[in-house]
C-alpha cells in the first residue's frame, strides 16, 4: 500500500532570520544535533513509512544539500525503481528559475510529478524538525476519505506572530478555519507544512492555481478551500516534539533541547531511526584532563579541555584548558587552549585561537561564520 | 564475461579464533568488535579499497551469520561494484561431494573458479586477525619489481618473541632463503604477517599439486611456502614497519583497544587519506551527562554516559549508569553497566548487561570477560581472568 505514496520536499523557504547560518546553504542543509542536517528528519520519516520515491525541490544555495544527499544511499533511496530525485531550479521560457512559492515550484516540476507512478503525494517544507509516524498519517488520510489531510501540532512553542498557518479542527478531524500569517494566531493548532493528497489532485490544484496567478499553497489554495467548504480538508495531530527553525534562536533552542534525554528518546525512537550521511570518523577521544558535562559529542572529536551544555559535531577539537559553554560547534571547528566561549554557534571549520574570549548574550547567540578564524 | 583484474584479494575469515574464548562462541573472529566502532575485518577490507584492490573474496566457514550480515553488499567499503566488489565465499557442494575448508590453502583451492573469473596476474592472501593499515599496492609493486613468484609481508618483532612466529630468514636482497615455523632458536626476527602476494599462475600450480598430495595439511605456512622454497622459486620478504597488532587472544584484543588511548595514536585512525570504513549503526552522537566524568577514553555514537569512565573504549549504544565505574575496560556495542557497578580490566561483550553493584575484573591480573548477551544479576563478582557465558552459575 505505502508503495503507492511518493514524497516531495520543498526547500526554498525564506531564511533571512537565520543570518550567516544560511548564507551558504538552504535551511534543509543546516547541520543540527551533532551529525544531522535538517532534511534528514523528514526524509527518514518518509522512508520509515515505506515511501520509495522522494523528490527534493531545491532553490538557492543548494550545493551543500546536493552534496549531503548524494545518491540517496544512506536513506536506501538509490534503487532502480524510483529513489531520490534532486530537483534544482532551471530556466525555460516560462520559468525564470526563481520560485515565488510552493505552487510555483511544483509547476516547474510538473514533469517529475507526472512521470511518477504513485497515487498519493506527501508534500512538505523543510524548516521544521519533527519525526512523525508518516504511515499513520497516510493511513488516516485514506481512512477518512479526505481530499487533503494536513499535519498539525498543538505544541505552543510552534506558534509565532506574523508567520505560520494555524487551523481550527472540528471533533471529526475536519479543518473548519485557517489563518495564514496572522498578527496573533487565534487557533492554537499549528499546520506543520506537511500534507497528503492524490497526485492527480495536486497537479490539478497546481495548474488551476498558477492559471489564476497564485504562488502559495496555504494562502492561495488551502485557505479558500477551507473557507468555501469545496473540498474535504482533514487534519491529523502529530503529538511528538517539533521545532520551527525560523531564526538563530530557534536553531539554538532545538539543539539545546536535544541535550534532554527525554527529548532525544522521543525524536530518535528505535522504530523511527533518523539516517544521515556517514563520514567514517574514528570515535571521539577524551584526554587526561578532559571535562565534559551535559553535552552531545560526535565521532572524530578530540576533547582535552572543558565542555558544558554543548553540541560538538564531527571532528571538533577542544584543546587543553579551553572552555566551551552553551555552544554549538559544527564540523571540524577548533577551540584552542585558554580560549573561553559561551553562547556561540561556530559554523563549519571555524577556529577560535588561544586566549580568545567570546561571550554571547543568553537570548542572542553569536554566530561565527564558516572558515572564520578568531 | 568478467573484465580482467590485475590483483584479486582472498581474505581467510573461516577460522574460529578459539583463543578468543567466549567472544567467538557465536561469531567468527573477523566479526569481533574493535576500537569503538569497527570490527576486525574493517581493517583488511578498508586496506583493500584504499589500495585500489576492488575484488575481494571473503572465505567464511565458522559462524558466518554475523559476518555475512556485516559485509552485506560491501557498500561501506565502496565494494558494491558492477565489475568486482566483495563476495562471501562459503564452502559448497561439488557434484556429489561437499566438504569443509580443510586448511588455508585448501580454502583457496576450492575457490579457484572464483579467482579464474577475473583472470588475475596476482592474488593477495589476507587474514582477518590483525589491526594494521597497509598499502597492498606498494607491496604488489615490490613483488613485480623483484620478479617474484611469492612475496611475504614481514615485520620485525622483538627477538624474545620471535619464537612465537613464522620466521623468514632472508639474504641482503630480501630474498627468503629459509622459513621456520616457531623456531626455538630464531636466526632472524622477521615474522610473517600472514599477508602474501602470489603470481597467480604459480600459486595455481602449487595449489593443485598440494591438493593431490594426500599427506599435506593444505596450509600456506606448513605446505605451500616450504614447497615453493624447496623448488627454488623466487620468494621475497616485504618489510612493513607500521602498527600491526595480533588480536587473536583476549589479552591482545584488550591491549589493541588500549593502544587507541595512548597519545600520539600508534595507529592514526584520523587519517583522511586512509580511512578505516565500517558499517554505521546510525545513532545520535554520544551523550555525557551532568555528573559524569570521562577521561583518557574513546567513546562513539549512541552511547549515554551518566557514570565514571576512565581509560576505556566505549562502543556504540552503550549505557553507563550513574555511579557506575568503568576503568581500563572495553565495553562493546549495546552493553549496559548499571548503577554502582565496578568494571576494571575487563571486556564486556555485545549486549551484555552488568547488574547494579556488580564487580567485574580486578585491578591486576588477567582480563575478565562477560560474554555476548549475558546478564549479570545484581551484586555478582567476576574475578580477574574469569569468562562468563550462559553456562556460568552464580
Amino acid at each position: 500500500m505505502l508503495k503507492d505514496v511518493m514524497g516531495v520536499i520543498y526547500t526554498g523557504e525564506n531564511d533571512a532570520n537565520l543570518r550567516e547560518l544560511t548564507m551558504m546553504r538552504a535551511i534543509a542543509a543546516l547541520p543540527v544535533a551533532g551529525r544531522y542536517r535538517v532534511v534528514d528528519f523528514l526524509l527518514s520519516s518518509m522512508v520509515n513509512a515505506g515511501i520509495r520515491n522522494v523528490g527534493v525541490i531545491m532553490q538557492k544555495n543548494y550545493h551543500s544539500l546536493m552534496d549531503h544527499l548524494g545518491s540517496g544511499k544512506e536513506w536506501d533511496l538509490h534503487g532502480k525503481h524510483d529513489g531520490l530525485y534532486v530537483l534544482p531550479p532551471f530556466l525555460t521560457r516560462e520559468n525564470v528559475g526563481v520560485y515565488s512559492g510552493t505552487l510555483d515550484a511544483l509547476r516547474s516540476n510538473t514533469n517529475y510529478l507526472s512521470r511518477s507512478k504513485q497515487e498519493y503525494v506527501v508534500l512538505c517544507n523543510s524548516s521544521m524538525i519533527c519525526n512523525p509516524h508518516m504511515d499513520q498519517f497516510i493511513q488516516f488520510h485514506m481512512d477518512t476519505n479526505a481530499d487533503i489531510t494536513l499535519m498539525y501540532t498543538r505544541e505552543e512553542s510552534m506558534m509565532r506572530d506574523d508567520m505560520g498557518t494555524y487551523i481550527q479542527v472540528a471533533e471529526d478531524g475536519r479543518v473548519t478555519d485557517m489563518e495564514v500569517d496572522p498578527t496573533h494566531p487565534t487557533h492554537n493548532n499549528t499546520f506543520m507544512e506537511i500534507l497528503i493528497l492524490k497526485r492527480d489532485y495536486l497537479r490539478d490544484l497546481v495548474d488551476k492555481g498558477v492559471a489564476h496567478g497564485h504562488h502559495e499553497l496555504s494562502r492561495d489554495v488551502l485557505m479558500p478551500m477551507v473557507r468555501d467548504g469545496n473540498g474535504r480538508v482533514m487534519a491529523w495531530e502529530y503529538d511528538g516534539p517539533a521545532w520551527r527553525l525560523d531564526s538563530v534562536q530557534g536553531y539554538f533552542k532545538f539543539n539545546m533541547d536535544v541535550l534532554d534525554a527525554d527529548v532525544r528518546r522521543k525524536l530518535f525512537s528505535d522504530d523511527l531511526p533518523v539516517y544521515t550521511k556517514i563520514r567514517d570518523e574514528m570515535p571521539a577521544r577524551y584526554g587526561e584532563n578532559a571535562m565534559a558535562v551535559n553535552s552531545l559529542v560526535a565521532d572524530g572529536c578530540i576533547i582535552e579541555g572543558t565542555v558544558e551544555n554543548s553540541i560538538l559535531f564531527r571532528g571538533v577539537r577542544i584543546a587543553p584548558d579551553a572552555h566551551v559553554k552553551n555552544c554549538i560547534i559544527m564540523q571540524d571547528g577548533q577551540v584552542h587552549s585558554n580560549a573561553y566561549i559561551e553562547n556561540c554557534i561556530l559554523d563549519k571549520q571555524a577556529v577560535i585561537k588561544r586566549n580568545a574570549r567570546l561571550i554571547g548574550p543568553n537570548a542572542y547567540p553569536i554566530v561565527i561564520a564558516k572558515n572564520v578564524v578568531i | 564475461m568478467m573484465r580482467k583484474k590485475t590483483c584479486v584479494a582472498m581474505l581467510l575469515a573461516g577460522g574460529q579464533g578459539s583463543r578468543l574464548g567466549i567472544l567467538t562462541k557465536t561469531v567468527a573472529k573477523p566479526a569481533v568488535p574493535y576500537g569503538g566502532k569497527y570490527r576486525i575485518i574493517d581493517f583488511p577490507l578498508s586496506n583493500c579499497t584504499n589500495s585500489g584492490i576492488d575484488t575481494v573474496g571473503v572465505l567464511t566457514q565458522y559462524q558466518p551469520l554475523e559476518l555475512n550480515r556485516y559485509i552485506g553488499s560491501g557498500a561501506p567499503w565502496d565494494l558494491d561494484l558492477n565489475n568486482g566488489g566483495v563476495f562471501v565465499l562459503p564452502p559448497y557442494q561439488k557434484g556429489k561431494v561437499g566438504e569443509w575448508y580443510r586448511g588455508t590453502a585448501n580454502a583457496i583451492y576450492q575457490n579457484m573458479a572464483f579467482i579464474e573469473q577475473y583472470n588475475p596476474d596476482y592474488v593477495l592472501i589476507l587474514s582477518g586477525d590483525h589491526i594494521y593499515k597497509m598499502d597492498y599496492n606498494k607491496m604488489l609493486q615490490f613483488h613485480i619489481r623483484n620478479g617474484a613468484d611469492a612475496t611475504i609481508a614481514v615485520r620485525e618483532v622483538p627477538w624474545e618473541e620471535a619464537s612465537r612466529f613464522g620466521i623468514m630468514n632472508t639474504d641482503a636482497e630480501s630474498k627468503i632463503i629459509e622459513f621456520e615455523e616457531k623456531p626455538k632458536q630464531p636466526k632472524s626476527n622477521k615474522a610473517s604477517m600472514g599477508v602474501y602476494i602470489f603470481t597467480w599462475e604459480k600459486l595455481r600450480k602449487y595449489l593443485t599439486e598440494d591438493e593431490a598430495d594426500k599427506t599435506s595439511s593444505n596450509d600456506f605456512g606448513k605446505n605451500i611456502i616450504p614447497k615453493m622454497l624447496d623448488d627454488k622459486q623466487v620468494m621475497v620478504a616485504y618489510q612493513f614497519d607500521g602498527y600491526w597488532k595480533d588480536v587473536g587472544t583476549i589479552e591482545s584484543l584488550w591491549e589493541a583497544n588500549m593502544d587507541l588511548l595512548s597519545t600520539p595514536l600508534p595507529i592514526d585512525l584520523h587519517d583522511k587519506k586512509w580511512r578505516i570504513y565500517a558499517r554505521n549503526p546510525g545513532y545520535t552522537p554520544h551523550y555525557i551527562a551532568k555528573g559524569a566524568t570521562v577521561t583518557d577514553s574513546m567513546i562513539t555514537e549512541g552511547s549515554e554516559i551518566y557514570g565514571h569512565v576512565h581509560h576505556s573504549v566505549i562502543f556504540s549504544g552503550v549505557t553507563v549508569e550513574e555511579g557506575a565505574n568503568v576503568q581500563d575496560a572495553v565495553v562493546m556495542p549495546g552493553a549496559v553497566i548499571h548503577r554502582g557497578a565496578i568494571v576494571r580490566r575487563a571486556i564486556i561483550a555485545e549486549n551484555a548487561v552488568v547488574g547494579p553493584g556488580c564487580v567485574v575484573g580486578e585491578e591486576t591480573g588477567n582480563i575478565a570477560v562477560v560474554g555476548n548477551g549475558i546478564t549479570l544479576p545484581a551484586g555478582v563478582s567476576v574475578t580477574a581472568g574469569q569468562q562468563v557465558d550462559a553456562s556460568t552459575t552464580f
